[in-house]
C-alpha cells in the first residue's frame, strides 16, 4: 500500500510492504498514480526491462523510479503494472503499459525528478517501508 | 513529515532575522530570513529555516545562509534560499542550490493595449493561447530539434531560435545575460538529457509554470515605470516556465555523480539532496558546463513560447506583434547559480552565487546591466498566485550590500499540494477565479485546486519586505486577467 504525504512544494509518497520486492514494485505504482489520474485506464500492453546494480538499497529505489520516469518523459510511456525482484547488489524489474492516449489518459502532476531529501527505506518489524520526495 | 521550525530566530531589524550560527554544529555561517512579523509566523510553520541552517555547512560558503521573505520548504535548499561560495576558498558548486528546474525564470512582454481593448476579447485570447501554447504533463512543442540542432542551441541560447526568425535581435538585449550563458558546454549534456529536451522546447510544462494576460493596475514609481515602458491598465504578457525535462535531467545526473564527492572531498553535509562538490574540482567542472547549457535552454524555451504568445495577439487583434508593441521588458532566471564579482569586507571577490527561487537584482550602475537600464537598476519580475497579483519591482543598492545582488522570486507557497486540494474539496476554481475577474483554462483540474491563490502567500506581503530591506523596490503591480496552465 502507498499514500502521499504533506510536503510544502512537492509530494511524499510513503509505501509499505511485506518485502523488498513488493516495496519496489508498490513505490512504483506510487509514482505513475501521482502522473496519471486512474491507473486503471493505462492498459498493460508493453513491457519493459529494468536492470540496476548498486548495494545501496536507497539508491536501488531512487534508480528505480528514476529509469521509470525517464521512460515516462522521454518516452511518453504509461506504466501501471511492475514486478521486482532485489538482490544483494542488483534489481531487475519489468513494467507493463503504454503510450500516452490524450483520449483515455488525464494527465495530473508532471513529476519533475525524484529526490534524495528525506528518502529513506528501512525495515520495521515484519515490513518494509518507503519515503521518498518528487519534485513538482 | 511537516513539523514547525522551533530553532531559534534572533531578529536583525523589521525586515530580517538571524539563525545564530551555533545552531547547529557544522554552520560556518549565520543564516539570514528577510522576513517581517506579517510574514514570521508563515516561516515558523515547516522546516524550511531548518534547511536555511543546512546550506550553512557549504564548504567556502561567505557571509551568510540567506532566504527571500517568499522562503518555504524546499528539498535540500529551501525555496527561496541565497548561497554564496568562494572558489579561493574551496567553495563548492551545489546542484540542489540551484534546482532541478535550470533557470526556471519569468519574463514580462508588454504590449500597447489597454484593458478597454482586450476586456471583451479576453476568452477568445485564453482561450487561443491555450489551444496553441503547448501546456500540461507529457505534451511536445511544435518546435522539434535535431540532436545536432541541440547542440549549438545549448551553447549560445536564445540568440540561436532567435537566429532562425524566432523573434528578434532587439529581445536579446533584454534578457539577464542577453539569453546566453557563456562557458556552457553542450557536450556535458547526457544523450538522456538532450532526448527529455528535443521535443519540449516552446512548451510550458505544468506545476506552478503558466502564462497570464495582466493589467497593470497600480503604478509606484512613475519615474521608472516610464523608464519600463510601464502605465495604468496596460496589458502584459508574464510568462513562467524553465529548462523542462533537459533541465531536470542534467540536474538528476549531476546528483547521481555526486553521490560519492563528500567523501573524496571531505565534505560533510547534513541533507544528502545538498550533495556537493567544489567548483574548481572536475566533477564541478562538469556539472557548470552543462547548468549553464541546461539555462540557455531555459532561455530559448521562453523565447519560443513568447513568439507563441505573440502568434495568437496577432490572429485575435489582427495586427502584427510589433504594431501590437509586444516588446520584451526583461527576462530573469530565479533557479540558477551564476560567477559574479561581489565585494565582502571591502574586497572584490569572484563568487558561485546559487539562487534557489531568488531573482538577481542589479542596482542602477552595475556594468553587467543593458544600456536601457543602467540608470534605472535591472527590472525585476515577481509572480504571485493566479488570482491577486504580480510585480515589477526594480534592484535596489541595499541588495549589492546584503544579499549578493539578490531579492525574491514570487508569493512561495502557503499550503502544500495535498493541502490545497483538500482545501478545494469540490470547489470549482476556474468559477471563482471568474467571479474575480480572471479567465483561466489549465490541462489538470487537480493542477488548479493545487495552484489555487489561498495556496500561496500573499505576493504583496513578500514584496513589502524587499521594498524594505531595499533589496529592490516597487514600480508597477499586476493582476491577472487570463491564465493558461499545465
Amino acid at each position: 500500500m502507498y499514500e502521499y504525504f504533506e510536503h510544502t512544494a512537492d509530494l511524499g509518497l510513503r509505501i509499505l510492504a511485506p518485502d523488498l520486492n513488493a516495496l519496489f514494485a508498490e513505490a512504483a505504482t506510487a509514482l505513475f498514480a501521482a502522473v496519471v489520474d486512474g491507473l486503471d485506464t493505462v492498459q498493460p500492453q508493453q513491457r519493459i526491462d529494468v536492470e540496476i546494480s548498486g548495494t545501496d538499497v536507497d539508491y536501488l529505489l531512487f534508480d528505480w523510479l528514476r529509469e521509470l520516469l525517464y521512460r515516462f518523459d522521454a518516452e511518453h510511456l504509461l506504466l501501471s503494472r511492475f514486478e521486482v525482484t532485489v538482490s544483494d547488489a542488483e534489481l531487475k524489474g519489468s513494467a507493463w503499459g503504454e503510450p500516452i492516449d490524450p483520449a483515455r489518459h488525464v494527465l495530473s502532476h508532471e513529476v519533475k525528478a525524484i529526490t534524495y531529501h528525506g528518502l529513506r527505506v528501512e525495515r520495521v518489524g515484519d515490513r518494509w517501508i518507503a519515503e521518498v520526495i518528487v519534485d513538482i | 513529515m511537516k513539523q514547525p521550525y522551533s530553532g531559534p530566530l534572533e531578529r536583525i531589524d523589521a525586515n530580517c532575522v538571524r539563525i545564530p550560527r551555533g545552531y547547529k554544529p557544522g554552520m560556518r555561517v549565520p543564516g539570514v530570513i528577510f522576513v517581517n512579523d506579517t510574514l514570521l509566523e508563515q516561516v515558523k510553520k515547516d522546516q524550511a529555516p531548518d534547511q536555511v541552517a543546512n546550506v550553512a555547512y557549504l564548504p567556502g560558503i561567505v557571509g551568510a545562509s540567506i532566504a527571500m521573505p517568499d522562503i518555504h520548504w524546499g528539498y535540500g535548499f529551501c525555496i527561496g534560499g541565497v548561497a554564496a561560495t568562494d572558489p579561493a576558498e574551496g567553495g563548492v558548486i551545489c546542484p540542489g542550490g540551484i534546482g532541478y528546474d535550470i533557470n526556471c525564470g519569468v519574463r514580462l512582454v508588454r504590449t500597447n493595449l489597454g484593458y478597454r481593448d482586450v476586456k471583451n476579447r479576453i476568452r477568445e485570447l485564453v482561450r487561443e493561447l491555450f489551444h496553441t501554447v503547448p501546456a500540461g504533463v507529457g505534451r511536445g512543442g511544435a518546435y522539434k530539434f535535431s540532436g545536432k540542432e541541440m547542440k549549438p542551441l545549448l551553447a549560445e541560447g536564445a540568440s540561436y531560435v532567435i537566429g532562425r526568425g524566432l523573434g528578434v535581435p532587439a529581445d536579446l538585449a533584454n534578457m539577464e545575460a542577453n539569453g546566453r550563458i557563456d562557458g556552457a558546454e553542450p557536450d556535458n549534456v547526457s544523450d538522456h538529457a538532450i532526448k527529455r529536451g528535443s521535443e519540449q522546447c516552446g512548451t510550458l510544462g505544468s506545476g506552478n509554470h503558466f502564462l497570464e494576460v495582466q493589467v497593470v493596475d497600480h503604478v509606484f514609481d512613475a519615474e521608472v515605470g516610464q523608464a519600463f515602458g510601464l502605465e495604468k491598465d496596460q496589458v502584459c504578457v508574464l510568462i513562467h516556465s524553465g529548462s523542462r525535462g533537459l533541465g531536470y535531467q542534467v540536474c538528476d545526473d549531476a546528483l547521481a555523480t555526486f553521490r560519492t564527492t563528500h567523501t573524496k572531498y571531505g565534505i560533510d553535509l547534513p541533507d544528502r539532496q545538498l550533495a556537493c562538490a567544489p567548483a574548481d574540482s572536475p566533477e564541478g567542472k562538469r556539472y557548470i558546463g552543462a547548468m549553464r547549457a541546461a539555462a540557455n535552454f531555459g532561455f530559448c524555451n521562453r523565447q519560443l513560447l513568447t513568439q507563441q504568445a505573440r502568434e495568437v495577439f496577432e490572429r485575435v487583434f489582427g495586427s502584427s506583434w510589433q504594431d501590437l508593441g509586444m516588446t520584451l521588458l526583461y527576462d530573469v532566471a530565479h533557479n540558477i547559480a551564476k560567477l559574479e564579482e561581489h565585494t565582502v569586507d571591502g574586497k572584490k571577490k569572484r563568487l558561485w552565487v546559487h539562487r534557489k527561487g531568488a531573482t538577481r537584482a542589479f542596482p542602477a550602475g552595475h556594468p553587467e546591466l543593458p544600456a536601457a537600464y543602467k540608470a534605472t537598476g535591472q527590472p525585476v519580475i515577481i509572480p504571485g498566485d493566479m488570482g491577486r497579483a504580480s510585480w515589477v519591482l526594480v534592484g535596489a543598492p541595499g541588495s549589492m550590500e546584503r544579499t549578493f545582488g539578490t531579492t525574491c522570486h514570487g508569493a512561495g507557497r502557503a499550503m502544500s499540494r495535498t493541502a490545497a486540494v483538500a482545501a478545494a474539496g469540490g470547489r470549482k476554481i476556474e468559477k471563482e477565479l471568474e467571479a474575480r475577474g480572471v479567465i483561466a483554462m489549465a490541462q489538470s483540474r487537480r493542477g488548479l485546486a493545487e495552484e489555487q491563490p489561498s495556496a500561496y502567500k500573499n505576493v504583496d506581503d513578500v514584496v513589502e519586505v524587499v521594498h524594505g530591506a531595499d533589496l529592490s523596490r516597487k514600480v508597477a503591480r499586476m493582476r491577472p486577467i487570463g491564465v493558461i496552465k499545465g
